[in-house]
């Protein structure tokens, strides 16, 4: 069993957004091959290209140096080419072993499915992991009770299940304890004799180092190195990963110091925060600061701000002004002059099919009285969309109608009609183009000034490097690093985003 | 460690709510009728149950996929109606399963009707099918706008009076229902359905057919609300175009409460048999404590409504107590 795959200049944009302008990976038979790159450099819409999610739009992809295109999943899964999702596509009101072999059963001569082979065969597959999860993972198992370590076992079994030339890898060690990686990496080894060729995708720079034979960097779309790992270091690595040309000029905000030279007072203190995904986040915000967090996507950033604005439910201590809050609802987080810009502008910022001025205005109608004075709202709305240089056909023109950029704006107009006390911010500028994110900056920058407290989320490493003082680097739902000053370079922060254990002052 | 919980509950044992309000029901129903057991009494207790057996058997199937059947009821009106009119009261044996071929053909179609539009359309299976079921009673308005016609007394005794070795003939049909279930639950398409309806995503990206095993499940929808169709004009002797419209809440009720959650993906097909055994019993306790029909309507309203909101209740107390 031999096989190579081959990916040449691959291109694949996203309505106007470049995700890859040109990836490159070639992987062959017997090898572990590492994709790395920091956010938004690639990597994952690479790994989609390759099993056929998504169709790219320029480039070559070459199976046994024969051209392929894969129109679905399930074109590059008959080639051979299976894939280990992140985001698990298992069902969960179903037993482990029916979610395995789903599309594959074994059929008895009647037409029906052969529990019995199936419940074998899973269980010659769950030994693969044996001892390294709890007595209640069996074949008969219901997805549902599982724990996320367990279904990320099922994903990586029914993958291999189909025993794939190509097997993609991607993330699937994120939610695995130290155990469960290790029998894995033993398995990962074993597939690599047989034949097998890997595609490893982790952020986890420890383990890019243990399992994989060779690497591919990507940064911004671009493959910008490819070589053997034992040729490279890890400082090395990083230093590919990160970018070298700015494109910005960021102006650094300080906290504005008062005349006396006295520090500001402590707006946000949180202590000891537990979600589902956060682990005992403890931090300190001061009036007019902008606090940076970083790290890669999903390390609980966003389970940080909704659990903030009382958006999700919570275990620790929140102090605003030295006053214990607890928020059960956004409601009360905006009457403590709280504003939230989610991620998902189209889904949870804005009322995407209606109009500017209702966009606006929603969390601030009661300020207009009953029946409402629309003469004023639209005197507000058109002042605030003056000072964001909002560029629109008219107040009435729906919010679908406006750029990403445009419309990320009235997120934060409809705010700034409340004129809050702190913003917490889940990466605002992503999909935004330059110019816009350059006024964004502008006003983040205004706005501490004014002695408003940020919580900047951003993915764009540069962002948080250029606009904040202080960044926190969350890591597996804790905070790994705290970088400021001297020690905020986009090393530090993509070592600490990777979880390598020297990346700034802990 | 794992503490008891209503959803862990019902999907070990789907039928579970249904059985316990069955053996309620029947235990006042015995109370209020004491020769319930007897073999005549039994036999036109079921032949009453058998319709909405088979409307709650194709309506779980399609809930199990994700979706709901609200047509259910005009395929019921229109199979009356065809029969009642094409075959009248002096037609022949010969002309009688003829139509009921040609009305079973005409379920499919509705069913296939309701599946274009759900499964490759991609509608929203209430508001197509809600609209479909307009115009299912509507025809059935068309073919018969005043109720009237029938079907021969001696065909509609073949239904109302056959009990081989003793036994109601709706128990024989009740067995074959559950048995075709136990097939198609142990093959491919069963995973398939219990799949489509668990996470329609995760199935499309493990290959499995969606659009086919939605579509599928509208015409089996409609093949048994033409079977229910024919067991109703049986039963009944004669045509009514209204007759299947108060039948689709009920075979809804009796699917929610035969532990098919309306999410889709889980439960089964024997739930909703029982359950709507237990609906026609219920039925029965109200006829004979001599209150008002309207309780019926109620009652079977107050079932729907807390079947539907006990999981969302017990959540919420669940929540509060974190």
């Amino acid at each position: 069993m031999s096989v190579s795959l081959s990916a040449r200049n691959i291109v694949k944009r996203y309505g106007g957004v470049i995700a890859l302008s040109d990836g490159n990976l070639d992987v062959h038979s017997g090898e572990v091959v590492a994709l790395i790159g920091a956010n938004g450099s690639g990597k994952s819409t690479m790994s989609k290209v390759i099993n056929g999610v998504v169709v790219l739009d320029g480039g070559q992809l070459l199976l046994d140096d024969k051209p392929v295109r894969f129109s679905s999943p399930q074109a590059a899964r008959k080639m051979g080419i299976a894939t280990v999702f992140q985001e698990l596509s298992l069902v969960p009101k179903m037993t482990v072993a029916d979610n395995i072999w789903l599309t594959r059963e074994p059929l008895k001569p009647d037409g029906m499915i052969d529990r019995r082979v199936m419940r074998e065969k899973t269980e010659a597959l769950l030994e693969l992991f044996s001892g390294t999860f709890k007595a209640d993972l069996r074949p008969e198992t219901l997805v549902s009770d599982l724990h996320p370590d367990e279904k990320q076992i099922v994903e990586i079994l029914k993958a291999i299940s189909l025993n794939p030339r190509i097997l993609i890898l991607d993330e699937a060690t994120a939610s695995l304890d130290s155990r469960q990686v290790e029998r894995l990496f033993e398995l990962v080894r074993r597939w690599k004799a047989e034949g097998k060729a890997i595609v490893f995708v982790s952020h986890r720079m420890e383990e890019i180092f243990r399992i994989a034979d060779r690497y591919s960097v990507l940064r911004n779309g671009k493959t910008v190195g490819q070589g053997d790992i034992k040729d490279i270091t890890e400082k090395d690595l990083i230093q590919l990963m990160t970018e070298k040309e700015k494109v910005f000029q960021f102006t650094k905000t300080t906290i504005a110091e008062n005349a006396t030279g006295l520090e500001q007072p402590v707006y946000l203190e949180v202590e000891n925060l537990t979600t589902e995904i956060l682990r005992g986040v403890s931090l300190k915000v001061k009036q007019g600061e902008l606090l940076g967090i970083g790290g890669l996507q999903g390390q609980g950033q966003r389970d940080l701000l909704l659990a903030l604005f009382g958006d999700i439910p919570y275990q620790g201590i929140v102090r605003i002004r030295g006053e214990v809050v607890r928020f059960k609802h956004p409601r009360q987080a905006m009457q403590k002059k709280l504003a939230l810009v989610p991620g998902d502008r189209a889904k949870e910022g804005l009322l995407y099919i209606r109009s500017i001025l209702e966009n606006f205005l929603l969390p601030s109608w009661q300020k207009y009285g009953f029946p409402l004075k629309m003469k004023l709202a639209k005197r507000d709305a058109l002042a605030i969309s003056e000072r964001l240089s909002l560029v629109m056909a008219g107040l009435m023109a729906p919010v679908s109608s406006l750029s990403g950029g445009n419309a990320q704006k009235v997120v934060i107009g409809k705010w700034l009609l409340r004129d809050p006390d702190c913003y917490l911010l889940d990466d605002p500028t992503k999909g935004v183009d330059v110019h816009t994110k350059a006024e964004f900056y502008a006003l983040l920058t205004e706005l501490s000034q004014q002695g408003k407290s940020i919580l900047f989320y951003s993915s764009d490493d540069d962002e948080l490097i250029g606009l904040c003082d202080r960044v926190i680097v969350l890591h597996d739902g804790k905070i790994r690093a705290e970088l400021k000053g001297a020690s905020l370079t986009k090393e530090n922060l993509i070592a600490a985003s990777m979880g390598v254990s020297n990346g700034g002052e802990a | 460690m794992k503490r008891f919980s209503w959803d862990e509950m019902m999907n070990r044992y789907p039928a579970f709510f249904a059985i316990l309000l069955l053996v309620v029901a029947l235990i006042i129903n015995f109370i209020l009728q004491p020769n319930m057991f007897a073999r005549d009494t039994l036999n036109s207790n079921m032949r009453v149950f058998l319709p909405m057996i088979l409307l709650a058997a194709g309506q779980a199937v399609v809930i199990l996929g994700g979706g709901i059947d609200i047509s259910v009821g005009g395929i019921v009106s229109i199979v009356n109606t065809i029969l009642a009119t094409q075959v009248g009261l002096n037609g022949s044996p010969e002309k009688m399963w003829t139509y009921v071929l040609v009305s079973i053909g005409a379920g499919i179609l509705a069913g296939a009707i309701n599946g274009f539009f759900i499964a490759f359309l991609r509608l929203q299976p209430i508001i197509t099918t809600y609209a479909t079921s307009f115009l299912y009673v509507g025809f059935a308005l068309f073919i018969l706008p005043n109720p009237g016609g029938g079907i021969p007394a001696e065909i509609a005794n073949i239904y109302r009076n056959t009990t081989p070795l003793g036994l109601p003939l709706a128990f024989y049909v009740i067995a074959v229902i559950l048995l075709i279930w136990m097939y198609i639950r142990s093959t491919r398409f069963g995973n398939y359905l219990y799949a489509v309806g668990g996470n329609a995503e995760a199935a499309y990206e493990t290959a499995v057919p969606v659009t086919w095993v939605i579509f599928t499940t509208y015409v089996a929808s409609g093949f048994m609300a033409a079977l229910a169709g024919v067991a109703i004009t049986m039963l009944s002797g004669s045509g009514n175009a209204e007759i299947g419209v108060p039948m689709t809440l009920t075979s809804i009720t009796a699917v929610v409460i035969g532990g098919t959650a309306l999410s889709g993906g889980v439960g089964g097909v024997a739930g909703p048999v029982v359950g709507a055994i237990t609906l026609g019993i219920i039925q029965n306790i109200i006829s004979f404590s001599r209150i008002d029909t309207w309780w019926e309507t109620f009652v079977k309203a107050t079932i729907i409504v807390v079947a539907l909101a006990a999981p969302g209740i017990i959540n919420l107390l669940r929540r509060k107590k974190v």
